[in-house]
């Protein structure tokens, strides 16, 4: 087994050591304001406080029933071409160390995206349907 | 023992802190009830800036907030919901109550309000006032932080037991902790001052009849009205006559059987044609005095009867209701009156034939009289209670029913528990709509949303954001003000006229006077009529700011709320300097004014009208180009023309279909024809060309304005017929006949002859109509106030069905929505 030339890898394990005292870190502080909002607040359960706020009247039948959302759509569909852009954006910041090979694969998951765009468009998923 | 001492250093910092925290983060809910909630708005605006107080922003929802400001009246129709808020608000909250309605009931003493919110949830803080001015709020809040300060939460933060935070105090409870009364504990054996005018309380005892006074003003008709009137009587012989004498408009008789078919012969037929149902109303007769005398009930007071002011002849003449339609003719500029008699027949509920057939409009005004006075109308798609709850007993505009809250049982907690509005899928049912479908979701906006401009609930059947129909559920804000003007003297009632719309003031006390100077045939003089246009124009400009405002906030720009406040504000400024007042200005009189113009009246005006129209420019080009405001409101909510006079929609909401109808133009009162302004008009009927109309009549507002200013009359501000006029002090301080009548005047009042009429002005919701009918005595026997509201807002189910969810809060944000002239 070749010993790894100095400088070829970065040193992840002092990297990673860090990752985990932050996640720690980033937990505990989490654990820490839940347990204190949960201890400190003030908390009075009745009824009326428990109902749901329409309004101030008694909200009428279930909330729970299949309901024509139109904005679904839309929103699923942005959050798709929301994560493209994440991998658009990072792409970017290794550009050159990723080269052509990086450019050919990021060049496919656009195009495989657009088709779905194009498919979507199609189907007429964009369209505004009132039910 | 040194551990302890310990603790409570620690914990009296903590204290410190907290409270130190608290009292500047407070957070205020976005909750209005009615007057004083505009106040209290006022309060946030850049003037008073409550901001720096630190309790900046109003949170929609009661879960964001912990703080609730009682603006307003507490009717005994919101009370549950006003109860359900507090609970749903995060703890610890604390509670101010604010203005006279709130902290007593004030000068609501009525049967639909609560006397008092402390009867239903806890108060830390009472701000006194009618309204409060915004810097008593600020005084207000202040205190609340001082009461922050007093507390001790960390002992309950902690989890130590003991420690306090939030209102503790009890609810109170009518008998055992408050005293109803507003002259305090210790009166309940001596009558309220004012109950022997009480209704159904037998009047022949009054000393109204001592009095003498002319008699109503009688109107000459003109030819046009002879030949209708001949027209009718030709064509219903023997079941329509037209009455002689009339103060104000033709008057016709008709026979129970025939009023409809007299009332579409008008509508489709008669050769001027009354399109517009103005209104539907009912009186009831039953307390009539002649017709107590005729009952031979009064034989033994002879001693009065002998000066009683009725002749044999007039007595017993009166049925028990009289149903009283009034129509306009646009094209003739006329009204005309029609009214049928009814009565009881061997105890079978009193009913006649609906119109809705005939007008649309009609449905709301049929359910009105119906809840009012518990009189039928056959053929009535769903005849039910529109303005008391459902739970109501009794209807309350019949003489026998008692006017005032303290007479009946005191409104309490559990009350607030139990008498919940209707469910809306029973809302929908009782609207004879078809029932919701799989697919629809009944969503309640209001009574308490910020978009609704008051207490206005809107139920709406959702499929996705499409609306499918729409049901409006309102009386949340009925302050039983018609009652109020039967037991109120003609002068004491002039404060409630200003209450009937917050934020229109003078103008409503204008309707109001018109009608009473109209009966009485009193004579203004110029000068107090001049006043009487520049303070309603200035009102017009303040209502139409405050419009612009909230309609631009409700579709989404926050800047021109900023701004249009600033110059609302300067107008309130005039408008104090001449009437002492803000909101409600209570400045008008019968016959004139309460005093003259202050010095510095001039310049102050002259001011604003040089700036204004540059203002108005700048504020316009923060919309009137605006692609998301134009999105938000072109095309939607339209109304064609041929509705919006079949279903009585006026003002600007009318103007913004196409027609020039503005009574300031079509009918002049006061000296609009003197004045050269344009009525606005747009043609397309949606949100947007009521925007364009508003805002040009701002323009025209401030050049009505210019001219009064220029040219405003010398002489007296009030009338010298001091018989039915509070005469000026230098006057009444010279000779014994003028100190009488002002003796007579604010005392028991004055006595306006036996008579109706019904004086209207162009307010800036449109038509705002008072109809007094006057028994011979020193308060009115009947006091219909005809608000535009009421018709306009019928006409929302029709604009908004069909529309988006966030286009209905577009069309209630232009149609300029304000709830107290609706529910009165």
């Amino acid at each position: 087994m070749r010993p790894v030339a100095v400088g070829a890898m970065s040193p992840f394990h002092a990297g990673v050591f860090s990752l985990v005292v932050f996640t720690v870190l980033a937990m505990l502080f989490i654990a820490s304001q839940l347990f204190l909002a949960a201890w400190l607040g003030e908390k009075k359960k009745s009824p009326e406080k428990s109902r749901p706020y329409e309004c101030g009247i008694i909200p009428t039948g279930s909330a729970r029933f299949r309901y024509p959302v139109p904005f679904y759509l839309v929103a699923i569909f942005f959050l798709i071409f929301d994560v493209e852009g994440a991998f658009i954006l990072t792409w970017a910041a290794v550009y050159r160390e990723m080269g052509f090979a990086g450019y050919a694969q990021m060049s496919f998951f656009i195009v495989l995206l657009l088709a779905g765009l194009f498919y979507i468009w199609k189907q007429g998923g964009l369209d505004w349907k009132e039910p | 023992m040194e551990r302890a001492v310990e603790a409570n250093r620690f914990l009296s910092i903590a204290d410190r802190v907290i409270n130190w925290s608290r009292k500047y983060s407070l957070w205020p809910m976005f909750f209005g009830l009615s007057c004083c909630f505009v106040e209290e708005a006022a309060a946030f605006t850049s003037r008073y800036d409550l901001a720096r107080f630190g309790a900046e922003v109003l949170r929609p929802s009661p879960r964001q907030a912990d703080l609730l400001i009682v603006s307003g009246t507490v009717f005994k129709k919101i009370a549950p919901v006003v109860l359900r808020l507090y609970e749903q608000m995060a703890e610890p909250k604390w509670v101010i109550s604010m203005g006279s309605c709130s902290n007593s009931g004030g000068m609501y003493d009525v049967y639909s309000v609560v006397q008092g919110v402390d009867q239903i949830i806890p108060v830390d803080v009472y701000v006194p006032g009618c309204p409060p001015r915004p810097e008593a709020l600020l005084e207000g809040l202040v205190m609340l932080q001082e009461k922050v300060c007093t507390e001790r939460p960390s002992r309950k933060i902690f989890h130590l037991g003991g420690g306090s935070q939030g209102t503790e105090r009890p609810v109170l409870e009518v008998g055992a902790t408050k005293s109803e009364d507003p002259r305090g504990p210790g009166y309940e054996g001596v009558p309220i001052r004012g109950t022997s005018l009480l209704p159904g309380r037998l009047q022949w005892g009054s000393r109204s009849d001592i009095m003498w006074t002319p008699s109503a003003r009688r109107m000459e008709f003109s030819d046009a009205d002879l030949s209708l009137a001949a027209e009718v009587e030709e064509r219903f012989a023997g079941r329509a006559r037209r009455e002689l004498h009339s103060s104000d408009m033709l008057t016709f008789e008709v026979d129970r059987g025939s009023v409809k078919d007299v009332l579409r012969f008008l509508k489709n037929e008669a050769k001027t044609k009354y399109k517009r149902l103005d209104d539907l109303t009912a009186i009831d007769e039953s307390a009539r005095r002649n017709r107590i005398w005729s009952e031979g009930m009064a034989e033994a007071t002879s001693d009065v009867g002998a000066v009683c002011s009725f002749s044999k002849k007039e007595r017993g003449r009166y049925p028990d209701f009289t149903v009283v339609y009034q129509l306009l003719s646009f094209d003739a500029a006329r009204r005309v009156r029609i009214k049928s008699g009814l009565d009881a027949e061997g105890g079978a509920p009193v009913s006649t034939a609906s119109v809705t057939d005939i007008w649309p409009s009609a449905n709301w005004y049929e359910r009105e009289v119906f809840d009012l006075f518990g009189i039928g109308f056959t053929g009535h798609p769903s005849l039910r209670r529109i303005l008391m709850p459902e739970w109501w007993e009794g209807h309350p505009l019949r003489k026998d029913y008692p006017g005032r809250a303290t007479e009946m049982a005191p409104y309490t907690f559990e009350d607030a528990r139990k008498r919940q509005p209707l469910d809306a899928l029973v809302v929908t049912a009782l609207d004879a709509k078809a029932p919701a479908g799989e697919k629809e979701f009944l969503l309640n906006i209001g009574p308490h949303h910020v978009s609704t401009h008051g207490l206005l609930r809107c139920i709406a059947a959702l499929s996705g954001e499409k609306i499918k129909s729409l049901d409006l559920e309102i009386g949340y804000h009925h302050r039983g003000t018609e009652k109020i003007g039967e037991r109120q003297s003609w002068h004491q009632y002039i404060p409630y006229t200003d209450r009937n719309d917050y934020l229109a003031g003078s103008s409503l006390e204008f309707s109001y006077v018109t009608a009473v100077e109209t009966v009485a045939d009193i004579g203004v003089p110029e000068r107090a009529q001049a006043v009487r246009v520049l303070l309603a124009e200035l009102y017009r400009l303040s209502n139409h700011l405050v419009w612009l405002g909230t309609f631009a906030h409700d579709v989404g720009a926050m800047g021109p709320n900023f701004y249009t406040f600033v110059e609302r504000e300067r107008i309130l400024d005039i408008i104090e300097l001449i009437t002492g007042g803000r909101l409600h200005a209570e400045f008008l009189r019968i016959g004139g004014l309460a005093a003259d113009l202050p010095d510095g009246w001039k310049k102050a005006v002259d001011d604003l009208t040089a700036i204004f129209p540059r203002r108005l420019l700048e504020y316009e080009k923060l919309l009137r180009r605006n692609p998301i405001f134009l999105a938000r409101t072109k095309g939607i909510g339209k109304i064609s023309l041929e509705d919006a006079m079949d279903w009585g929609v006026s003002g600007p909401n009318l103007r913004a279909c196409g027609l020039a109808w503005d009574l300031r133009k079509k009918m002049p009162y006061s000296g609009y024809d003197h004045y050269e302004f344009e009525v606005p008009t747009a043609t397309e009927g949606d949100c947007y060309a009521r925007y364009l109309v508003r805002v040009e009549e701002m323009r025209q507002s401030v050049r009505i304005i210019e001219q009064v200013a220029r040219n405003m009359p010398s002489g007296r501000y009030v009338t010298d017929d001091y018989r039915y006029a509070i005469p000026r002090r230098g006057e009444m301080l010279q000779d014994i006949e003028t100190l009488i009548h002002h003796f007579i005047n604010v005392t028991r009042g004055m006595k306006i002859p036996v008579g109706e009429a019904y004086g209207a002005t162009e307010v800036p919701r449109g038509e705002h109509g008072y109809y007094v009918v006057s028994d011979g005595l020193g308060s009115a026997y009947r006091m219909r106030v005809r608000g535009p509201g009421f018709a306009n807002i019928q006409t929302l189910p029709l604009m908004a069905t069909g529309e988006s969810i966030a286009d209905l809060i577009s069309i209630i944000g232009s149609m300029d929505v304000i709830l107290p002239d609706i529910d009165r």
